[in-house]
Order: C-alpha cells, then structure tokens, then sequence
C-alpha cells in the first residue's frame, strides 16, 4: 500500500482555486518532491495531506487514512512528522524541554538525546530557543518534526533560508531519515534539492500537475536533445567544419543534436588532425531548471 | 500497517496525564520568560503597595465609611485574576498563533481539547499564585483582614477565572496581529478598569456606576469584596454580580468558539 495516493483532488477557497485535480502517490519509504513556483498549490495540496485543511473534493489518503477523518487524525498524527514552511518554535524553552514536550506527544518517540545529535545541536541542547541563530533554530524545527519518530515526514521548504552548509547538512538528514525507511514528502523550489534527494518529483504549475517521473528523466531530459558549443578556430570559415552548425554571435557557433556520440567523434576527430583546437567546447543536456522552466511557463503569465 | 487506527477522542487516565503534563510545560514557558512573568505578578503588587501607602488611610463615605485599602485589596485581587486570565492570556495565544506555533501544535498527536485544558489551567494557577500574594501584601503589609467567608470568595475568583478566561481566549480571535496584541488588549483592559471603580470605588447612582454594570468588571470587583465582611449585614455572596460575570463568560466562549483560528492572520 502506498504513503500517499492522492486521486483528482481539488481546493478553492470561492472563486480562487489552489489546487485543481491533482493526482499522484508516494511509495513507502521513497523520497518525492513537489516541484514548483510560489503560490502553485504545494503548501495547499501537504497541507491536506497532513489533516489540517479540508478539500473540496477527490480522494486522499495518507498512510492508509482519510487526513480529514476526525476519528482516525490522533492516530494519524502519532505516525507522521510535519516541518512547516514558517518556522515555529516556542521561544522560551531551551532546546531539550522543547524536544522532550513534544516526545511526550507521541507513543514511540525517538530519544531525546538521538535528535539533538541528529540536527547537530549538541553544542546548543541547553540553550535557550530565542538565543538560537535563525539556521539552529530551522534545525530545531526539523528535530520537531522528527521525534516522533515519523513513518511519514512532511518538509515544507525545508531549506529555504538555510546557508549553503546548512542545507548541506539538512541534506544528509533527509537521506539518513530516507535510508532508515522514512517516506518523505518534500516541498521546494530549488532544482538542486529535487535532484539530490527526490526519488521522484512532480512539478505543480497553476494549481496543476504538469509533469512526474524521477528527476533524471523529467521533461524527456534522459533523452532528447543535447547542445554542443564553442568558438570557431582562427582562420576557419563555418563551410570548413565537418558538421553543420549554426552561429550565435562573434565566432560563437552551436550544434543541437539528438546523437551527441556521433557529432562530437567527428568534430573532434576533424580538429585534431588539423591540430586546432575549439576554444571554450562545451557540451550540456538539458538541466533540470530548463525543464522546470519550460513547464511552469504558463504560471509566469 | 503496524496498527488499527483507533478512535482520537478521549482516551483515559493517560490523556488525564498528558494534560497535567502540558499544563506543566504551559507553566514553565511562563515562568521561564522574565518579563511576562513580572508584569503579570509584579504589576498587581506594585499597584496595590503604591496606592495603599498613598490613599489606603482615607475612608470611603458612600461605602460604609471603610478604609480605602480594604477596598483595594479585593480590588487588586480581581485585577489579578483578570490580568492573568484576559490580558495575559490574550496576548499570549495571540503571538502564538502569529508564531505558526498554535499550527504546530495542532499537527502534534496532542488532543486540542487537552492542549486547551492545560492552556486555561495554566492561566488559572498563574491567577491563583497572584491572589494569594496579594492576599498576603493586604494581610502583612496593611493588616487588612482575610475574606470572612472563604467559601463566597473562591466561588467568586473561579467564577471569575473561568469567565475572564473565555473572554481572553475571545479577545485573541479579535486581534489582528502580534503588534496589535499588546496595545489592543492593554486598552481594553485599562479602560474596563478605570470605567469600573478599580482605582477607586463608584459612587453608587453615578453615571459612571450606571455605565460600568454592563460590564463585567465592576461586577467581578464586587462579587470579590462582598466576602470581605466589611460592611455588617452585607451578604458574602453577590450572586447578582457572578451571574452577569458568567453572562459575560458564555459570551466571550461562543465568540472564542466560533472565531478560533490555528494558523497566523497575517497574510
């Protein structure tokens, strides 16, 4: 059974609709990304799935669950962990009074102790919360969310507004949390993020899903065209070249071609016997973030 | 699947646990932070010791001829309670729903009936702590006597406690944001008290005294120093005055009920 199956699911508030027919499911254990701009319907579609808000129609379910059945969500609630977009820490406790609060919430919690050294804060357990940097205090947040010894954890935009070595760090959390068997749920607008850590993604654009598949092969990206570029040699006209090509500007020239291998063996083949070299060569597939940005276009109108 | 899912209502001496133990934490939050603590219990006391040694002496003609501080020490009593119960109360759900921490706690196994319980408990014990020092100030400090009637004056400082509480957790739902809450709710409170005789007791007839029995304040004032005994004859229980203190209470819980909100106003 999956984490997660989520069935045309919809949510307006009167006119306005956050999320129109929205369809995917999570695997036990797997890592998936929801994918997409501000304001797509990411925090609208976890935050059903948590049980804190109602839909408007479709089927939901979360680890096995209806999130919006009022008899189940206690129950629902000791198995998964949440780590919302805002950070929301009490300000006053130091950091293990909070943990062990919340620890006390939970059937089976994770030692206090495990989590302090799990979001690195050992340095910091009995400090008070307020004196906390706002990336310990991000630290703390996802040490919430986790104590519980979540099957299902829920990160909302885990790192926005964490240095590079902190989402590092939250990096590595998320792939140790992954690798005990945690399934998690992950909303983010970074391209790095859904390739380091997702198993899969899918990318929401106006309320819509417009495309799900694992990071690799998103868009077709596996596949499809590759670009070849680099500046043309000194003395060398564009008809002298072996391949066809097309300029950019000032001796700059660009190859798009499905059969990288082939354009690439007699180019270079073509250049060493004349001992030139191609100033600046490069070679790209398409990137994640063209992808992404190809797809949620629309929102941008 | 590890379990059934079980129903999430009530269940049992070990949800009885869970509120005693979040009632604790409740405290503690309050108690870790300075400030609030001081201005909560600090306030009252400072209020009472400065007016009592300024005008404690005086008599009051309309009210039985008795010395001012025999009516402050009720007074300050009820001011306690409903600062611990309204202002404090009010402010502090405010910044935690602002904070996204009403938000979190909500997604926590933790029932909201109990994290409720435990919040209202919470305010209560810190009201409490306030009475009896005050109690303590009027008894050592001005030799004003205890409530003849002890069991008239803790019926009345429950009653209190319970209805300004409701009407703490109405006045959260009504403010705006985390800059308005203090501000906001300090007016409302101030002005409550100064149109009800705290500072000074209302001529029975007066316009003032008219316009104060609509509210609760005045009342809870009186039904708190009736116990006193000081004038002979007097009844210990003001009952007229808890029924439109507990008016009030049901009025603020409805409101409270209906406007309640877990996530920040802000948008």
């Amino acid at each position: 059974m999956p984490a997660i199956t989520v069935e045309n699911l919809q949510k307006s508030y009167g006119d306005k609709v956050a999320v129109a027919d929205v369809s995917f499911d999570v695997q036990r254990g797997e890592v998936f990304a929801l994918l997409g701009p501000n304001g797509a319907g990411k925090t609208t579609t976890i935050e059903i799935l948590e049980g804190f808000r109602r839909r408007s129609s479709g089927t939901v379910e979360t680890l096995g669950v209806d999130p919006a059945d009022t008899n189940t969500q206690r129950w629902l609630r000791t198995r998964i962990g949440v780590v919302l977009q805002e950070l929301a820490v009490e300000p006053f406790y130091s950091v293990r009074q909070v943990l062990t609060r919340n620890a006390g919430y939970y059937p089976s919690p994770r030692s206090v102790d495990e989590v302090i050294s799990l979001v690195g804060l050992d340095e910091k357990a009995d400090a008070r919360v307020k004196t906390l940097s706002g990336g310990q205090q991000r630290r703390l947040d996802v040490g919430l969310g986790i104590v519980g010894n979540p099957e299902l954890l829920f990160l909302d935009e885990p790192t926005t507004g964490l240095d590079p070595s902190g989402r590092r760090d939250s990096w590595e959390l998320i792939r140790r949390l992954a690798a005990d068997g945690t399934t998690v749920l992950l909303t983010t607008h970074y391209m790095d993020e859904v390739e380091a850590l997702a198993d899969r993604v899918a990318v929401l654009s106006n309320a819509r899903i417009v495309a799900t598949g694992t990071p690799s092969s998103l868009g077709g990206r596996d596949t499809g065209v590759v670009t070849i570029r680099f500046s043309l040699p000194e003395g060398i006209a564009l008809g002298d070249l072996p391949v066809p090509v097309h300029t950019l500007h000032e001796g700059r020239v660009e190859i798009r071609t499905e059969d990288e291998l082939k354009v690439l063996y007699a180019l270079s083949g073509w250049a060493l016997e004349r001992g030139l070299r191609l100033p600046g060569l490069s070679v790209a597939r398409v990137t994640l973030e063209d992808v992404y940005l190809a797809l949620t276009r629309e929102d941008e109108k | 699947m590890s379990a059934t899912p079980t129903v999430g209502s009530f269940e049992g001496l070990g949800d009885l646990r869970l509120v005693v133990r979040q009632t604790w934490y409740e405290q503690l939050s309050f108690w870790l932070n300075p400030i609030g603590a001081a201005f909560t219990v600090g306030f009252s006391v400072i209020f009472l010791l400065l007016l009592g040694a300024s005008a404690g002496n005086s008599r009051i003609s309309y009210y039985g001829n008795i010395k001012l501080i025999q009516y402050y020490v009720p007074g300050f009593v009820a001011y306690g309670v409903m600062a611990a119960c309204f202002n404090i109360l009010a402010i502090t759900l405010v910044n935690r729903r602002e904070m996204g921490l009403l938000k979190r706690l909500r997604l926590c196994p933790l029932p909201t009936w109990a994290l409720l319980t435990a919040v209202l408990l919470s305010s209560m014990i810190i009201a409490a702590v306030e009475v009896v020092i005050l109690l303590l100030v009027g008894r050592v400090g001005f030799g004003v006597h205890l409530p003849d009637n002890m069991g008239a004056f803790i019926l009345a400082v429950v009653v209190g406690m319970v209805s300004f509480s409701a009407l703490g957790l109405a006045m959260s739902t009504l403010v705006p944001n985390q800059d308005a809450a203090g501000p906001i709710v300090s007016i409302v409170f101030f002005v409550l008290l100064f149109l009800s005789g705290l500072w000074f007791p209302l001529r029975p007839g007066s316009g003032l005294a008219q316009s104060s029995s609509y509210f609760p304040v005045h009342h809870f004032i009186v039904a708190v120093f009736a116990p006193f005994d000081t004038q002979k004859g007097a009844s210990p229980w003001a009952w007229h005055d808890l029924l439109v203190v507990a008016i009030w209470g049901v009025a603020g819980a409805v409101v409270a009920v209906r406007r309640w909100s877990w996530t920040p106003r802000r948008p």
